[in-house]
């Protein structure tokens, strides 16, 4: 294409580009003030972020998390893939991961109002996945979240209620 | 010849094939971010271009920006500006993944909000496919007019 034939095309959208920007600048923070779950504009905090998620989350263990599933006050959440959660999962999981937490936010709350506990767990001593979903969730505002590390495995070996498919 | 001219009558519809297909793109991708503008900011950060005091306006700016891209080019208002974002914002996306593919880092693309997988050498194909498609838009179409005047 030569420059006479471009150039003719390429002056309008620049023009039609600037106001598409300044449109879409004046809704984005007109919407973003009138949102209930708005952000401020400039007050992005790495700090706090790192502090955020180096946080320490509480850990629990299997007689625990037991005791609390017999007492039904509790809500197991799996944070593998969908693929191993259907293979097998703590009975009644839900399957979280990392990735996902955002979507399930607003039902887990919920479910923290009335007084449920939340028990992260994957598969292995080393594996990250059910702290990256703690993380995940805390950052979102749910509150007593624990982590059964080695999850899976031990739940397992002890023989307690599991059950296979995508619920 | 005639034949000579073949391929022509099929541009203006491949064009709007396009332009409906980073509409549909772009609106699926603006929406999923406003929904959660705090889990884009912190994909933003993660990103490790912007410095911090930027993040948030990004966060809130650029979804907005991707929704009134994919309004403009559906409705053929402001269509060539529209595909020149369009272009201009799939090659900053190209540029921000292939830095952090060649740093080596693992975190999530933010794409298409918080569901999106971490990046890989795919997405930045996607990104250049993208453009191309942009490109394409910006200088081919012909707008609804084409058809129906």
């Amino acid at each position: 294409m030569t420059q006479d034939n471009l150039s003719p095309k390429l002056y309008p959208a620049f023009r039609e580009g600037i106001i598409i920007l300044a449109v879409a600048l004046f809704i984005a923070v007109v919407f973003n003030s009138l949102r209930f779950n708005g952000i401020p504009l400039f007050g992005f905090s790495s700090a706090a972020l790192i502090k955020e998620q180096q946080a320490k989350i509480p850990e629990i263990s299997l007689w625990e998390a037991y005791d609390l599933y017999l007492k039904n006050k509790v809500i197991f959440i799996d944070a593998r893939d969908p693929l191993s959660f259907k293979d097998g999962h703590i009975i009644g999981a839900i399957n979280i991961y990392p990735d996902e937490a955002s979507l399930h936010a607003s039902s887990l709350k919920i479910k923290a109002d009335q007084g449920f506990i939340f028990i992260t767990y994957c598969d292995g001593p080393q594996c990250p996945l059910s702290k990256e979903t703690a993380h995940a969730l805390i950052l979102r505002g749910i509150p007593t979240v624990k982590i059964l590390v080695n999850g899976w495995g031990i739940w397992l070996k002890a023989g307690y209620p599991v059950s296979k498919g995508k619920k | 010849m005639k034949l000579r001219n073949f391929p022509r009558p099929f541009i203006p519809p491949f064009a709007l094939i396009c332009r409906l297909t980073l509409a549909i793109i772009f609106f699926y991708a603006g929406i999923e971010k406003i929904i959660n503008p705090r889990d884009f900011a912190v994909a933003i950060y993660n990103y490790q271009l912007l410095p911090d005091c930027t993040i948030n306006l990004s966060a809130i700016f650029l979804p907005w920006l991707e929704v009134l891209i994919a309004v403009s080019l559906v409705s053929g208002i402001y269509t060539r500006g529209a595909a020149l974002l369009s272009a201009l914002l799939f090659l900053t996306f190209a540029t921000a993944l292939t830095i952090n593919l060649v740093r080596g880092l693992d975190i999530s693309c933010g794409c298409f909000g918080a569901s999106s997988g971490n990046i890989s050498w795919f997405y930045l194909a996607r990104d250049l496919s993208l453009f191309c498609l942009s490109v394409f838009v910006l200088i081919y179409d012909r707008g609804w007019r084409y058809f129906f005047a």
